[in-house]
């Protein structure tokens, strides 16, 4: 399994949670209080209860279920039920690479995790999930982009040769966006937005709402 | 014997007692197999499954029934037969699980903190002290005794946080019952026992009972109080993976709180109850 891009980085705050597919497996992605994220299969070793449902406590990462609590390093530090003992070293979540790179989160279940490399005058905007397979996504984006071209100042030129990544831009390459596309259920696409940071703010406004009026088009088929 | 052959020993609740008017009918399904139970008249509730009738028994509030023409007895539970007390069906919860997580979840104390915040626990009352747990051979049941933990809300009558002391017997793989701490009489000891049906081995249906020394509160409250803690323990088991029971040692990590997990799992095992369980006969 490759590198994959599964959220934006600012959609994960400090003290934040949230739930994760990359290939078969499940993954809770989180912020400790300081900044730093893990990614982890998403099952507490104990009960294997989802520590997606988890909250954080300053560095750790406590289970909803036991409380039981886990540093960044995956380390269990911390068993309420007994709160003298040390807790065991085995007991430890599988853990993964995570980089922030871009705006953008990425993970790596089987290797370090190594991003695709982005120019750097991208801003990232949202994700977006499609309930539709990848061609039809990447498909309804590139129909939609020759439509509507105003987006791109009139003519829209695709540059990537990434079988998931579409870069749109304008001819001169000063207006454009890039969307990273991944895959957690066959049924399912997630696009990851990033546009060139010339956009005003009313720009990336009607960005947004292209790529729901794209969505709306991807699912429909 | 598989797990399903071994499972099919056992009365099952399907209903409440007092549940469907004369002539009313209810489809369910119990093991894998449909079933209906219907009230032909005011007296009992008869089920079938493929057109064939089976056995069925009233009792503790429910309606129980059986595939087998050569079951377990019914376990008994005495205090059922103590007219003081208030007897209270608290209705059905269906949970996406194992019938044996559910169970299992029954059992456990250490998550009151987390799971059931300022009602059965509350931090930082978080430590589980030192309790026993046996199997009585006599009887074949998983007995946790001598076991203390403050709640801030230990039952509908308590007023204010209290010490509880908790006994757990474990009867039959697919039901507990819990012995606390009678807020209103301390001498005595409130009953709280969870039935399940297991519709499969990844869905079950769970009737909660009690028998209660309480004179004051409603029915509906007593009900409402429990349907609380049961709807925030499902929040929990629709939530562990793998979805059936590991009964096997080295899939979960278990600490010394969970000796009667442990112990229930032990004898889920030595038993051939694999039905709910993530392994295999």
């Amino acid at each position: 399994m490759s590198t994959e891009p599964i959220g934006l980085a600012r959609d994960l705050a400090p003290k934040g949670v949230m739930r994760a597919q990359v290939g078969q497996t499940d993954l809770a992605i989180w912020r400790s209080t300081n900044g730093v994220v893990s990614a982890w299969e998403n099952r507490c070793p104990h009960r294997g209860m989802r520590l997606s449902h988890g909250f954080v406590r300053g560095e750790s990462l406590a289970c909803a279920y036991h409380g039981w609590h886990y540093d960044c390093s995956g380390k269990c530090n911390y068993i309420p039920a007994h709160p003298e003992l040390e807790p065991p070293s085995t007991i430890r979540p599988n853990i993964y690479s995570v980089v922030e790179q871009a705006g953008i989160l990425w993970v790596n279940t089987v290797a370090d995790a190594k991003p695709v490399s982005l120019p750097n005058d991208l801003i990232a905007l949202r994700s977006i999930t499609l309930d539709c397979n990848l061609p039809s996504a990447i498909d309804a984006f590139k129909a939609a982009a020759k439509v509507d071209a105003a987006l791109f100042n009139g003519t829209v030129t695709e540059l990537s040769q990434h079988p998931k990544i579409l870069s749109l831009e304008s001819p001169s390459g000063a207006n454009g966006i890039v969307i990273l596309f991944q895959q957690p259920h066959p049924k399912s696409v997630v696009a990851h937005l990033l546009a060139k940071d010339v956009y005003q703010t009313n720009e990336l406004v009607a960005v947004s709402r292209w790529c729901e009026s794209v969505r709306h088009k991807a699912e429909q088929q | 014997m598989s797990g399903y052959d071994h499972a099919l020993k056992y009365w099952y609740p399907v209903a409440m007692a007092d549940e469907l008017d004369t002539g009313q009918s209810k489809h369910t399904k119990l093991l894998n197999t449909d079933i209906v139970v219907s009230r032909s008249n005011d007296e009992r509730l008869d089920v079938n499954a493929a057109g064939k009738s089976l056995a069925v028994q009233h009792a503790y509030g429910h309606a129980w029934t059986t595939f087998s023409d050569t079951p377990y007895p019914l376990f008994a539970i005495p205090e059922s037969s103590e007219q003081e007390r208030r007897f209270v069906p608290c209705g059905v919860v269906r949970v996406s699980c194992s019938p044996l997580r559910a169970v299992e979840n029954f059992l456990d104390i250490a998550h009151f903190p987390f799971v059931h915040t300022g009602v059965l626990g509350s931090e930082p009352h978080t430590e589980v002290y030192k309790y026993d747990v046996k199997i009585d051979e006599t009887v074949d049941e998983v007995f946790a005794t001598n076991i203390k933990f403050f709640q801030p809300q230990a039952s509908k009558s308590a007023e204010g946080g209290i010490e509880t002391e908790y006994i757990y017997r474990v009867p039959a793989p697919m039901a507990a019952v819990l012995y606390k701490t009678c807020p209103p009489k301390p001498e005595c000891l409130d009953v709280i026992a969870l039935f399940v049906q297991p519709l499969d081995e990844e869905t079950c249906d769970v009737w909660p009972w009690m028998a209660l020394y309480d004179d004051t509160s409603s029915m509906a409250d007593l009900i409402q109080f429990q349907q609380l803690i049961f709807v925030q323990d499902r929040s929990i088991l629709e939530n562990q993976m793998p979805r059936k029971l590991p009964i096997d040692p080295g899939h979960e990590i278990p600490t010394k709180a969970d000796l009667t997990s442990i112990a229930y799992r032990r004898w889920l095992k030595k038993r051939g109850a694999y039905y709910g369980a993530f392994e295999r006969s």
